[in-house]
């Protein structure tokens, strides 16, 4: 039995007078990869802004690792270990493609100016490390031959990938990816899913994940969580939410209406 | 012969584009790399000279202790701006920051015990008492002259230029440490940068002060030049002179700050001695109104025709 | 005392509140922060001079007069400068950085051609309202009046006019509203109109108001005027409005001698500085602006 690396509990989040969050509650197990569905407008993305700080919520909590961060600043709870991607990658393009990697790195005392005048030798010890695990990651995701390349000159499908090593180079527990298929061709698709995969079974890294193309989160995710009109509506794993009659009349619903 | 040929005004450009490399350079730090829209960095020039010239005549202050007070007083004001303020959207931001820096002219004219008010330092010391703040520097100035055997717009020169280029180095070395890649990364993209754990506003509060101290120390060598000044000197026009030193040079390069300030003093300080046809059909005060007239087609043709500057690319202008 | 500052209150407040008008309508549309207005104020100050006093015409027929010739020079540089500027993308550094080089061209222009000596109005000097224990000059009671005919127009043309309707679409979402079939540049040219007749008709109540201005009258306004449009929530124009009034009273009445002995009347801009910054740290939006959906 594996426990809730993160539990939401009762979140509620309106803007004006709507409920883009009603009272959400879920919770994602340690080492799973789980994924988040639900029609346009259901609330998936204002709770990624919520868990991950950017935005807060008016009621109830979000646990990460046994601890509340639903309090806490987007910054703080991405040091804790739990890092977001965005639905568009923001490649910062005027930054080289291995800076973009470089900037991710964790505990780095060359980033305070503190650190810079007092321990040069221990900025530069990790600046090195930083700089191989990088070059690691670009290899990885084959974009090794761009490094010193504007990451505003890459391709939508590379700025994808981009974002993903960026997302690891920060040594994250928990990964959440905001619609990761979206605007990518098939074959880079198939890639990050592998990416995904091989790396929940070789670091017990946890996944959740947004995502719209059904045959990706089928076949990917160890559960399902599915949110309609800011509520989570059912959740279980693949097979049983495939049969939920409230998930059908949920997608029919919009089907219908747009 | 005309001045522009003079030893002496190609040295007075030479020290105003020194002095404004150091100013200008602050707004580097601040926009070029952080991103943030700092539109009262005049501010910081002002506390510097006023707090190194108030300590010397009436604390009697050791002059280069002073001029350490009003870099760390302007320090504090840009965190004291900087706490309340940079949470705010980037126009409030901007609106507040010229505020800022009206609101602090506004006190140097009223408070006339503690400034010499409107009359500027001459009055430091009080009413009828003629004061001045620079006689330390001056015979430091003649210790210069002697030593390397020049005169003395030559030494200002000399010095101005050796602190200049030694800021313009530190910062440039400074944007390439993991500090700098972060402030690089906030101007990108905030957000992205605390999605990956980067304290956002704890950054800009250290770009926004790092910019306040180098403003100052321009403001204490501004100070040295003139050997008088008042808060007129202080006007929200000052901080806009930097913007476009910065813009011409081209945003996120500290070393195309000095070409710009030079290009910008030749344009200063050069329509000062326009003494030929037409212009010396125009009297001195209206010359100072060409030369701003001047300064504006400049600051709107360098927006309209080459918003990257004189070494940007325009590929990097249209990443995205 | 307390009735008099209450007065001086409305006309300063009245003045500040067309000109934060003029910026806010041009600024919901555009994103531009007009470092220039008070510039096209004095403008419009000068013009007034122009008809008023060398052509010795009636203060009203001047007034007329140059509202419509700053709503020209407006319009003007919008087809000159800022529309060429759109078209190439600039962003609010940009826009804003240009409107700065304008704002210096256009002061030391106007300082070029009219020189820097004082002006003043022919406007009888005699004339004095008694309201109360109040009492305003001719030139102050003109402008009180005309201030409030020009606010409550202004406040109809937003809300029942097609042209208002369209600007605030404008101001809601440009994009969606070209989409939807809004000739956007019309309503452009239409805004820069309108902020001109109200930069001109500011420039001259101001002067009235002054008595006596030379070529920085609009930018020493300037200040309190963006102060009055954050005060109203940026691009709000009925917010502009009150936020000018507002601050126009909070400006006199803190030298009220019976608040703690009243503050130094020259520190009257650094008390709208001061609410300004004070009301951004308890309401970000403005005094009178909505939370916006992120």
């Amino acid at each position: 039995m594996s426990s809730a690396i993160l539990e939401v509990r009762d979140v509620v989040r309106t803007f004006g007078g709507l409920r883009a969050v009603d009272e959400a509650s879920f919770h994602v197990d340690e080492g799973s990869i789980t994924a988040l569905i639900g029609p346009n407008g259901a609330g998936k993305s204002t709770l990624f802004n919520v868990i991950s700080g950017f935005l807060s919520a008016e009621r109830g909590t979000v646990q990460f690792e046994g601890r509340r961060i639903d309090r806490a600043p987007a910054h703080r709870i991405a040091q804790r270990g739990l890092v977001r991607t965005f639905q568009v990658p923001r490649a910062l393009t005027r930054m080289s493609v291995l800076d973009n990697v470089l900037l991710a790195a964790t505990r780095h005392p060359g980033e305070r100016l503190n650190g810079l005048v007092l321990h040069p030798g221990r900025v530069r010890s990790r600046e090195r490390k930083a700089n191989e695990r990088a070059a690691e990651l670009l290899a990885l995701f084959r974009l090794d031959t761009h490094a010193r390349e504007y990451a505003g000159v890459l391709s939508g499908g590379q700025r994808k990938l981009l974002d993903f090593a960026r997302v690891l180079m920060a040594e994250p527990r928990l990964v959440l990816l905001d619609e990761p298929m979206a605007g990518v061709n098939p074959a880079l698709g198939r890639q990050l899913v592998e990416h995904v995969l091989r790396l929940r079974t070789e670091t017990g890294m946890t996944f959740l994940f947004v995502e719209h193309d059904l045959d990706i989160v089928m076949e990917a995710s160890d559960r399902v969580i599915v949110m309609n009109e800011g509520r989570v509506i059912a959740s279980g794993t693949p097979a049983e939410v495939r049969g939920d009659q409230r998930v059908v009349d949920a997608y029919l619903g919009t089907a219908r209406t747009t | 012969m005309s001045t522009i040929a003079s030893f002496g005004f190609w040295s007075f450009v030479g020290i105003v584009a020194g002095i404004y490399t150091l100013f200008a350079l602050g707004v580097q730090v601040q926009f070029g790399y952080a991103g943030l829209l700092n539109f009262g960095q005049v501010a910081f020039m002002g506390i510097g000279a006023y707090t190194m010239a108030i300590l010397v005549v009436k604390e009697d202050l050791n002059m280069w202790l002073a001029a350490g007070c009003g870099i760390v007083l302007a320090i504090l004001a840009g965190l004291l701006l900087g706490l309340p303020t940079l949470r705010l959207r980037a126009d409030y931001f901007a609106i507040t920051t010229i505020a800022f820096s009206e609101i602090l002219r506004y006190v140097a004219t009223n408070e006339d015990r503690l400034t010499g008010g409107s009359q500027g330092t001459i009055n430091l010391a009080g009413i009828g008492q003629a004061s001045q703040y620079d006689g330390a520097w001056q015979s430091f100035l003649g210790k210069v002259e002697r030593n390397l055997h020049v005169g003395s717009d030559a030494a200002m020169l000399i010095l101005v230029w050796t602190v200049a280029l030694l800021a313009v180095a530190a910062v440039t070395l400074l944007m390439r440490t993991p500090w700098g890649r972060v402030l690089k990364s906030i101007r990108e993209d905030e957000d992205a940068a605390a999605s990956l754990g980067k304290n956002v506003f704890l950054y800009k509060l250290q770009a926004l002060a790092l910019g306040a101290a180098l403003g100052a120390l321009a403001g204490v060598f501004y100070a040295w030049q003139f050997s008088f000044f008042s808060p007129d000197d202080f006007a929200p026009l000052i901080t806009f002179f930097a913007w476009m030193i910065v813009i011409l040079g081209g945003l996120g390069r500290a070393w195309t700050v000095p070409v710009g300030a030079l290009v910008f003093g030749v344009i200063f300080a050069g329509t000062r001695f326009f003494d030929f046809p037409p212009f010396s059909l125009l009297d001195s005060t209206e010359r100072a109104y060409v030369r701003l007239i001047v300064i504006g087609l400049v600051i709107i043709g360098l927006m309209l025709f080459r918003p990257q500057g004189i070494f940007g690319s325009r590929k990097e202008m249209v990443l995205e | 005392m307390f009735m008099q500052l209450l007065a001086n209150g409305l006309v300063t407040g009245s003045v500040i509140a067309l000109a934060a008008a003029g910026v806010s309508i041009v600024y919901g549309i555009l994103r531009l922060v007009n470092f220039a207005y008070g510039d096209y104020m004095t403008f419009g100050a000068f013009t007034a001079v122009y008809f008023n006093v060398t052509l010795e015409l009636p203060i009203v027929t001047a007034t007329l007069l140059a509202m419509l010739a700053t709503a020209l020079l407006s319009v003007a540089f919008e087809l000159v400068l800022w529309r060429p500027l759109r078209a190439r993308n600039a962003g609010f550094m940009s826009l804003f950085l240009v409107s700065v080089g304008l704002a210096l061209v256009l002061r030391h222009v106007i300082y070029l051609v009219a020189g820097p000596q004082s002006r003043t109005y022919t406007v009888d000097p005699y004339k004095v309202y008694v309201i109360g224990s109040a009492r305003l000059s001719g030139a102050q009671g003109i402008a009180i009046v005309v201030a409030a005919v020009g606010i409550v127009l202004v406040g109809i043309l937003i809300a029942r006019t097609g042209v208002g309707r369209m600007m605030r679409a404008l101001a809601d979402d440009l994009p969606l509203a070209a989409v939807a079939g809004v000739r956007t540049s019309r309503v452009i040219l239409a805004a820069w109109v309108v902020s001109g007749l109200l930069a001109g008709l500011a420039g001259v109540l101001a002067g009235l108001v002054q008595t006596s201005f030379d070529p920085q009258l609009g930018f020493t306004l300037l200040l309190p005027i963006f102060a009055a449009v954050i005060l109203g929530g940026i691009g709000n124009v009925y917010g502009a409005l009150l936020g000018g009034l507002t601050l126009g009273l909070v400006m006199e009445l803190s030298t009220w001698p019976e608040l703690h002995g009243g503050v130094n009347p020259t520190y009257k801009p650094v008390v709208a500085f001061g609410t300004l910054i004070l009301v951004l740290l308890l309401r970000p939006q403005g005094l009178f602006g909505r939370a916006r959906v992120v």
